[in-house]
């Protein structure tokens, strides 16, 4: 019983982790039409950064650093190689993001090298908790509560400014946020750097609870491609379900049937498409055309 | 007959290329990367019917590539000791994968078709990874074996040595560019560049334009099928690596850096650079991987459309059939 309520637990962080992930590679899928492949590198950028801040000022201080300077990355990334790219060929977007991907996971290699580091957790967040019958990890809890803070910041941005509104007009159709006089290139530029910077938060809060390696990236990839089929392009709320669809699809089926863990997401993901095609909050857009 | 006509032809040159080539590269002992580099060709013209003609963004095509060496492997091993019903078999397993795949793809363009396929051959690598009992998981399915051709019992031919190899794979080949060449000028060849030209436009006159899309898919299917049965001979073996997603851009760079998207021959030029460049920057660094990237973003920001159409090398292929196209789409702007 306490097993499975462990993994019940881990699914849900998990998740939520996903979530955030997933948030940050739909905005920019949403605006630029662009599918981010190196949405899983700047997690990984995240992560070392934090790494090598965290020795000079402390756990706090790099929390919010590292995903700033990732976020600054990602506005570069954008102003000087995606922006070449819009309302080309899906593909280009694909292929550019895709090299991007191999030269960060490389650099990675190159700067800190292809051995395993573990990021420390903050000190009041070492040691299980004691929660009834089960011993869980409190850096676990610490990580779920920040994926909710920066989930309902997300919310807040998306559903509370004049930006979400434009955002989520973007999903719908780019060329008529034009028309109506809206600075797409500053709104893209920012999205972007926004998005970098949500893969780069996720990758410091992540990780403590994984190894630092430079393939940490690559891995994360995917989960976040699935949440958004699942959960559908566009909906803030898909992301969420999508997410922890995801993670609990993980976490569950390692108390089944481990070999599955990694192959269950799919597994859902056919169904999901096979029943909505669009996934679960998925609306008509113009990305399908 | 004009002889000279069809000695100028490309198709003749690059079969005539690929033939003599072995002149070159057996002195300088790399026959297993001309052979590869057929294979690629191979597998990147397949695929550029699905990319190119039909313009379907594929990201997911190492898919059928993985699982043709796969289902090699499982008939060899299971069910004849030999290479053509193996390959018969592989081929025809991936047009059923493909099949499948574009009953959910079909229907879909853009992004969210790109999106899919990346899910989808994502899938398939775990599937491989895992399943060990029949893939063999991370040790890849050993002990592929170059049994000889043989004929209706007639006659037989050896192909364990690299050169007797290279020979069947240019066979090959050259059935394959012959296909894919007739298919493009075939009827249901412009109908695929319809589709890409614009979806709505080819449904309105008439085309069942979803079947269409599932054709195309199932044809460069087969064609991955075909070309990882061959890598699987080449290799002796199958391994779940070509099919996980950090590979799959290598046969749309192909298709790319050549000119694939305007020009008919543009994966042949591809492939060729792409192993070149691979196996030069592998021996000279560990991080061929960086160099890679660097290529592609290149590449995409400075040469998206490829060395033939940078160059605007020769008028064959997509690019002859965008200008025959033009006329009949001009007459029909109204049907919007």
């Amino acid at each position: 019983m306490a097993e499975i309520l462990a993994q019940l637990f881990n699914g849900i962080v998990l998740g939520l982790l996903f979530g955030v992930m997933a948030l940050g590679f739909m905005m920019i899928l949403s605006v630029m039409e662009v599918i981010n492949f190196g949405h899983g590198a700047l997690f990984a950028l995240g992560a070392y950064f934090a790494l090598t801040l965290q020795k000079f000022v402390g756990y706090w201080p790099a929390l919010i650093l590292a995903p700033v300077f990732v976020g600054l990355l990602g506005l570069v990334i954008e102003r000087f190689a995606i922006r070449r790219i819009y309302g080309k060929d899906p593909l280009f977007g694909l292929l550019l993001t895709l090299g991007l991907a191999m030269i960060f996971e490389e650099i990675i290699r190159i700067i800190w090298g292809k051995a395993g580091y573990s990021l420390s957790a903050p000190a009041f967040a070492a040691g299980p908790i004691n929660l009834g019958n089960l011993w869980y990890s409190k850096y676990l809890l610490f990580l779920a509560f920040l994926s909710l803070i920066l989930l309902f910041l997300v919310w807040i941005f998306l559903e509370k400014t004049p930006y979400g509104a434009i955002i989520k007009a973007g999903v719908s159709d780019s060329e008529m946020v034009l028309a109506l006089g809206k600075n797409l290139d500053r709104l893209r530029t920012l999205v972007f750097g926004l998005g970098a910077a949500l893969a780069g938060i996720a990758g410091v809060i992540a990780g403590p609870m994984w190894s630092l390696k430079p393939t940490m990236g690559t891995e994360i990839l995917m989960p976040s491609f699935v949440v958004v089929v699942i959960g559908g392009i566009g909906s803030f709320w898909g992301a969420i379900i999508g997410g922890l669809i995801v993670g609990l699809s993980k976490s569950l089926s390692i108390l089944v049937y481990p070999r599955m863990s990694e192959l269950a997401m799919y597994f859902i993901m056919a169904i999901v498409l096979v029943l909505r095609p669009r996934g679960i909050m998925g609306e008509k857009s113009l990305l399908e055309e | 007959m004009d002889v000279s006509r069809y000695i100028k032809h490309p198709l003749f040159l690059t079969l005539f290329f690929f033939f003599i080539a072995p002149v070159a590269v057996i002195p300088l002992g790399g026959m297993s990367l001309a052979i590869e580099v057929m294979i690629w060709v191979i597998f990147a013209m397949g695929f550029n019917i699905l990319l190119g003609y039909t313009g379907l963004p594929s990201f997911g095509h190492g898919l059928f590539f993985g699982s043709g060496a796969y289902l090699f492997g499982l008939f060899q091993h299971h069910v004849i000791k030999g290479v053509w019903i193996p390959l018969g078999g592989s081929i025809l397993g991936c047009a059923i994968i493909a099949a499948v795949l574009a009953i959910f793809l079909a229907k879909k363009r853009g992004i969210y078709h790109a999106l899919l396929t990346i899910a989808f051959t994502q899938m398939f690598f775990f599937i491989a990874f895992q399943w060990d009992a029949v893939t063999g998981g991370e040790n890849g399915l050993m002990g592929i074996e170059r049994y000889p051709l043989t004929f209706f019992g007639l006659f037989n031919i050896k192909i364990e040595s690299s050169v007797g190899l290279y020979y069947f794979v240019f066979a090959i080949l050259a059935v394959s560019i012959i296909f894919l060449w007739k298919l493009i000028y075939s009827p249901l060849g412009s109908v695929f560049y319809a589709i890409k030209q614009n979806e709505l436009r080819a449904k309105y006159l008439g085309y069942n334009t979803p079947f269409v899309k599932w054709l195309s898919w199932i044809i460069s299917g087969a064609f991955g099928g075909l070309a990882g049965s061959l890598h699987a001979l080449l290799t002796h073996g199958a391994f779940a690596d070509p099919i996980h997603w950090t590979r799959s851009g290598d046969v749309v760079m192909m298709v790319i850096i050549g000119g694939g998207l305007t020009n008919f021959f543009g994966p042949v030029l591809g492939a060729i650079i792409f192993i070149a460049l691979r196996d030069i920057f592998s021996t000279i660094t560990e991080h061929w991987y960086l160099f890679y990237g660097l290529l592609i973003v290149v590449i995409i920001m400075f040469m998206p459309e490829g060395i033939l159409g940078y160059f605007k090398v020769g008028k064959s292929g997509a690019q002859e059939s965008l200008e025959e196209l033009k006329p009949a789409s001009l007459d029909l702007k109204g049907v919007e």
